[in-house]
């Protein structure tokens, strides 16, 4: 009832940002573009027009998807800055999974010997902290957490991966699933302490996530050096699958016995059916057009944080879909446009 | 009378031997030819598909998971290594003849056993488990881990695909070598005959 108080101008203002989402009939018009000039042209008559319109030719695709970000990075800041508590750290824990992906991109880079500017580029906005470069002279995840992540929002999700180990590439993977598997433990805690829809909605959306995520831990793994046990360690311990789902995933050996395993739950049914045997080309597609149809009904209700979440989620599948549209256009391979290509509306 | 015959038969028996060979090296080279172009069509065709799997594989894993910043820039063994040698065509020439060495590590100067270009790809089907048969080698999937350990399959598919285009480039190499022999061949016999 006193949601209006402190959160009805926000959610006007994501509803109003809702509008603003591409249609099938901008992605029909970018679907037949012959180069990305076309698409600068189209996109020009979008919400994206302003942050494109001053790029030189020749565009490249990573041009476009940088500039569809910075859309998204304004629109995000301008809501952190009116949001008072607890929508604030709502706000901030949609962030944490680029953090995340941040952190491992400069701590795999530096293994690597890259420059760390060059890293810092390539780093998500939204993913951004103040002593973020410094991640660079860590030597193993002890001092990596000693010299930089104890004072960001990741340290408490360091507790179960500290270790004097020297960072490589299997620890970096591991180091990297193990704090998201804590941040979305975390985030799902907090939305329940909120309670009422937010808390209902939200826990949909992140058991969604969570399944999707162990989904795609066994395929990724099949057949690599990571053992059974450290397979299901990096599983999640909510959703839907949790637990008796990722007691049968973490054994299996290929894409068939996924599929078994993940039939057994209707809502996922409809997922596998979509795919033949032995194919997973698509599984990727199918996961994202079911995360898209929850989001979108999460503005269905009012009076809740989910909208903000679903926002997020949902521009970040319309810069997923602009890049595919992109590449393809840019490669000359139009007929597998749609491919991966997600209406959300 | 007879010997004359005799030795106009022998004539046209070496005219139409040195015909037959003519057109041996003719259709030697026209094979060849035909080979190489069919070769660089497959060529565009598997470098298309691997660079639009590299595109899907950076869809699905994300843009700060693939991309050039995380390659590895420390100084290691090639994987994958092009030996060149001398093979007698005949016993006037020889002509170079590539070989790929793939996925063979000369670290610590030793060589680990490598596969060469002749040998069945690792791509193994049986029943459904295209997945495990694809990443099987060792070295295959060390040269993925600079984009992590656990990466989409788009992406293995898209590695398979660029192994492909490099062991249609040493055939083409190979092809190409052939085929500006098999030149050489018609060439001189164009000569010798107009000579």
């Amino acid at each position: 009832m006193t949601f209006n108080i402190h959160g009805g101008y926000l959610e006007a203002i994501v509803r109003g940002y809702r509008a603003g989402l591409l249609t099938a009939a901008d992605y029909n018009n970018l679907c037949q573009c012959e180069t990305l000039d076309d698409i600068k042209m189209h996109l020009s008559a979008t919400e994206y027009g302003p942050y494109l319109q001053n790029e030189p030719s020749p565009l490249h695709t990573t041009t476009i998807v940088e500039k569809c970000t910075l859309k998204l990075v304004d629109e995000y800041k301008h809501m952190l800055c009116q949001a008072t508590e607890p929508l604030s750290t709502f706000l901030e824990y949609i962030t944490y999974g680029h953090m995340i992906d941040n952190v491992v991109l400069i701590v795999t880079g530096t293994l690597h010997e890259r420059d760390v500017q060059e890293l810092l580029e390539k780093c998500h906005p939204l993913g951004m902290f103040d002593s973020i470069a410094t991640l660079a002279v860590a030597q193993n995840m002890r001092e990596l957490y000693r010299l930089v992540l104890v004072d960001t929002p990741l340290a408490p999700y360091f507790s179960e991966c500290i270790t004097s180990e020297d960072l490589d590439d299997m620890n970096i993977e591991i180091m990297r699933n193990t704090l998201y598997k804590a941040y979305l433990e975390d985030f799902y805690k907090f939305c329940q302490k909120l309670g009422g829809a937010t808390a209902e909605i939200m826990s949909d959306l992140l058991a969604f996530e969570a399944d999707r995520r162990a989904v795609n831990i066994t395929i990724n793994s099949i057949g690599t050096e990571l053992t059974r046990d450290d397979r299901r360690k990096l599983y999640s311990n909510f959703g839907l699958l949790y637990p008796y789902g990722h007691e049968e995933l973490a054994v299996c050996e290929d894409i068939d016995q996924v599929r078994g395993v993940m039939e057994k739950y209707p809502p996922y049914q409809s997922i596998f059916s979509k795919l033949s045997y032995g194919e997973s080309q698509m599984l990727d597609k199918a996961f994202y057009e079911e995360e898209v149809k929850r989001l979108c009904l999460a503005f269905e209700q009012q009076f809740h944080y989910g909208v903000f979440f679903a926002y997020m989620r949902l521009r970040e599948q319309e810069i997923r879909n602009l890049m595919w549209i992109s590449e393809c256009v840019a490669q000359n391979q139009k007929s597998r446009v749609h491919d991966s290509v997600v209406f959300i509306f | 009378m007879m010997e004359d015959q005799e030795e106009k038969g022998n004539a046209e028996n070496g005219i139409g031997r040195q015909k037959q060979v003519k057109d041996e090296y003719l259709l030697q080279f026209l094979d060849s030819l035909d080979g190489y172009l069919t070769l660089l069509d497959s060529l565009s065709s598997t470098l298309s598909q691997g660079w639009l799997e590299l595109a899907s594989a950076r869809h699905a894993m994300g843009a700060s998971r693939i991309n050039g910043a995380l390659l590895d820039l420390k100084v290691h063994a090639a994987a994958t290594s092009l030996k060149v040698s001398e093979q007698d065509v005949d016993s006037m020439e020889s002509q170079p003849c590539f070989t790929l060495c793939k996925w063979a590590s000369s670290d610590n100067g030793e060589r680990s056993s490598g596969e060469e270009k002749s040998l069945s790809p690792q791509l193994r089907h049986r029943n459904n488990s295209q997945l495990s048969g694809i990443i099987s080698s060792p070295q295959r999937q060390k040269s993925l881990s600079v984009f992590g350990v656990l990466v989409s399959p788009k992406l293995r598919s898209a590695q398979l695909s660029f192994e492909r285009a490099l062991e249609t480039l040493v055939e083409i190499a190979n092809l190409h070598t052939t085929m500006l022999s098999m030149f050489e061949q018609v060439h001189k016999e164009l000569e010798n005959t107009n000579g």
